[in-house]
């Protein structure tokens, strides 16, 4: 099993760091790591299991933290990975994967934008989707949608 | 000299679609380049956590709208594992035809627009036209054009009508004849070559760093495509070789397209084969009913809020047209998905603009960015 | 065989005149030229009669009017703007199947040049003052056509945070297509009622 191998591979390189290798159905496994050994996780990620290629970079809200996942496939393998990890919501920021994989860019604007969550050493954290200074993060589950007639009374009362 | 930003966009010939490429340029050389997003930035992704799942599949065609049912593939791939249908085998069958049928139709639209753009008019017209017969053929089975609203979690809507294989069959015919025509256009005609021939060069290890993926990736050499690394479907059961080209250049991506859709209908001449062959439904028999019910029946109105699934994550990926596209689908139990999250291929060869752009000239621009196939729509999502 | 000929004859009672239509009978506000269903070869000579008599009516202003109605709803000319879906059925109208052209209509790429604003797809608030501003730079007269529900009203996404509830908010809007997106018969379609339209208004 690939996730086996990379299981231990990884609590050979970082022993008693928090780090988890569950199983996914498809993949070559699903990786919880702590914010704290992000970079050193993608480096080693990189460099000896030649996961070259970063597919996406979600946020996900769960009200009292955040999630961050990551998605890599490797030409060798040729498998997916998933990482994840989970940030406090009162602060939420997690150093930046851009130097491991400069594609993260503009994922990781993106997930700023969506979810709040900052990433730090990021070279260019602004807004991508959304118009400058737009100040909500539409993608937390307390950004609620309206229909428009709803929306349209609201303005009329202001 | 002095330079300059200049806009290009959001509405300019150009751009194909609602996007802003500003450029800094020293006379006619470009100097750096920053695409501005998000014009058409509808908020996909929010609205599917208020919709049921099947609901979400109206979505993903207006997501991508040159390649829609591509996207409904790569969405109810994610949301079957989260949900943990297994569709059967037919239907798996007539997703990939529908796929193929679509990367054809996305290829030719994107060849009628691109080489329109260097000034060559009848090739858009040639390409509309062929693009209409493989749009009837989705019509004859979906009833739409562009928007399709076909797949269901568990399988596809309805099976197909009969003739429908026959169809198929006679419009491949068609296109391979005219695939050769496309060529002699193109690659016969001066001004073609001389405005696309090493042009926007984008070389292998830069696509791997910037994560670039597709024809822009195939182009430069390196054959990677997930339909034949990473079989989904039943991908693994059909016969095709990946197209690739060594130049990195415009004229590379051309040829990486023309090649796939030369490939798109080897496949689909086996899948109508096996489709002809093999009767049975296109449906799970296991599939949760509720799923999709905008509403309560009558009478049962506490029907809907009270089921519960099991939870379950999603991911997949899928060769989209224009290259690697993953869905990850979050299912908490409920008759909402809690989060999904699209990876657009456009959406990353983009970012790396400046990677392909710099150096060059403005009337290199419409070529280059021609040929990274732009569908702002799933940029923006 | 009653060949039509270029006559100047009262002009038919139209609701934008002013008055009512007995006053507007009594007393021919605009002279009116029957160019409608002439032949190709009786087209000439009328045209040339119709340009004699403009020079001498156009210096009181009578006549210039209805030449410029018939002229400018036979040749729409499009913005070429690709919103969204709609504007790949957009391009399709003038792709070989459909061939919109045959009606004259031609899209044009810059603003100044056209006199159809069709919005072809979903509007978001980032580029809905880039809207207003291609309308403003259109040339008077102008028209718009919102094509699809997502310019007539939202469509799947009018309750997203970044959508403008149709196009109807910003900009006046004449005819509204249905359809997600509308075939290009449609389009074609509503391009030909929104002709009818500049006939009655006779603008």
């Amino acid at each position: 099993m690939a996730t086996d191998e990379l299981n231990q591979r990884i609590q050979q390189r970082f022993p008693d760091r928090g780090i988890t290798v569950e199983p996914f159905e498809g993949l070559a496994g699903r990786v919880l790591f702590p914010p704290a050994a992000a970079l050193e996780l993608f480096r080693f990620l990189r460099d000896d299991r030649s996961f070259h290629h970063l597919s996406f970079v979600a946020g996900v809200d769960w009200k009292s933290e955040r999630e961050v996942v990551y998605a890599l496939w490797s030409d060798t393998e040729r498998d997916y990975l998933l990482l994840s990890t989970r940030v406090d919501a009162s602060d939420p920021h997690l150093e930046s994967a851009t130097s491991v994989w400069p594609s993260a860019n503009w994922h990781e604007r993106e997930a700023w934008e969506m979810v709040g969550i900052r990433f730090d050493h990021h070279p260019d954290l602004r807004h991508l989707l959304m118009p400058d200074g737009y100040e909500f993060h539409p993608l937390l589950r307390s950004f609620k949608l309206h229909e428009p007639e709803e929306l349209e009374v609201k303005v009329r009362h202001v | 000299m002095s330079e300059m930003w200049i806009n290009m966009g959001p509405q300019h010939p150009m751009t194909h679609g609602l996007w802003n490429l500003r450029v800094r340029i020293e006379g006619e050389i470009i100097l750096d380049a920053d695409p501005e997003m998000g014009y058409l930035h509808r908020g996909i992704e929010k609205i599917s956590e208020d919709r049921h799942y099947n609901e979400i599949i109206t979505l993903m065609d207006r997501t991508c709208y040159v390649a829609g049912i591509a996207w409904e593939h790569l969405y109810i791939q994610a949301a079957e594992q989260a949900l943990h249908v297994t569709p059967p085998e037919r239907a798996e069958y007539i997703r990939v035809l529908t796929e193929e049928m679509q990367r054809l139709a996305s290829h030719i639209m994107w060849y009628a627009a691109f080489v329109q753009d260097l000034g060559l008019m009848s090739p858009f017209l040639y390409g509309m036209r062929d693009r209409d017969l493989l749009l009837d053929i989705f019509q004859s089975f979906t009833g739409g054009r562009l928007t399709y609203e076909y797949m269901r979690v568990g399988g596809v809507r309805n099976d197909l009508p009969p003739g429908t294989t026959a169809q198929v069959r006679q419009t491949m015919d068609w296109l391979m004849d005219r695939f050769v025509e496309y060529d002699r256009l193109c690659l016969g005609s001066d001004i073609f070559r001389r405005r696309c021939d090493d042009i926007g060069v984008l070389k292998a290890n830069d696509c791997v760093t910037y994560g670039v993926t597709g024809p822009m990736l195939r182009a430069a050499g390196v054959a990677r495509d997930l339909r034949k690394d990473r079989p989904y479907a039943v991908y693994d059961q059909l016969e095709f070789d990946v197209a690739r080209a060594d130049s990195a250049d415009v004229t590379g991506r051309y040829l990486v397209r023309l090649q796939e859709m030369r490939q798109s209908v080897r496949i689909l001449r086996q899948v109508v084969d096996w489709l002809d062959g093999h009767p049975g439904p296109v449906m799970a028999e296991h599939v949760p009913r509720w799923l999709g019910a905008p509403y309560a029946p009558i009478g049962r109105e506490g029907y809907l809020v009270k089921r519960s699934y099991p939870k379950g994550l999603g991911f997949s990926a899928i060769e989209e047209p224009h290259g690697e596209a993953a869905a990850y689908v979050v299912n908490e139990g409920g008759e909402h998905p809690y989060r999904v999250k699209f990876r657009s291929p456009v959406f990353v060869n983009l970012s790396a603009v400046k990677k392909y752009l710099v150096g060059y000239r403005v009337a290199d621009i419409p070529p280059i960015l021609g040929s990274v196939d732009v569908c702002v729509g799933e940029v923006d999502r | 065989m009653s060949a039509p000929s270029a006559s100047v004859s009262a002009p038919a009672p139209s609701p934008s005149a002013s008055g009512t239509p007995s006053s507007a009978a009594l007393e021919p506000a605009v002279p009116f030229i029957e160019i409608e269903g002439l032949r190709t070869e009786q087209f000439i000579p009328a045209a040339k009669e119709a340009l004699s008599s403009l020079i001498a009516e156009q210096a009181q202003g009578k006549l210039i009017r209805p030449v410029f109605n018939w002229a400018g709803r036979n040749s729409l000319f499009p913005l070429h703007w690709g919103l969204a879906c709609c504007a790949i059925e957009f391009a399709s109208a003038f792709g070989a199947r459909f061939d919109a052209e045959r009606f004259g209509i031609v899209p044009r790429s810059s603003p100044r040049q056209c006199d159809l604003l069709i919005v072809n797809g979903t509007v978001t608030w980032k580029v809905a003052h880039k809207l207003i501003t291609l309308y403003e730079q259109m040339p008077e007269p102008k028209w718009v056509i919102a094509m699809g529900n997502c310019a007539t009203g939202g469509g799947p996404f009018r309750t997203a945070y970044s959508v403008v509830p149709g196009v109807d908010k910003l900009v006046p809007v004449d005819i509204y297509i249905a359809g997600c997106p509308p075939r290009p018969e449609a389009l074609l379609d509503g391009i030909l009622k929104l002709e009818e339209l500049i006939r009655e208004r006779g603008e």
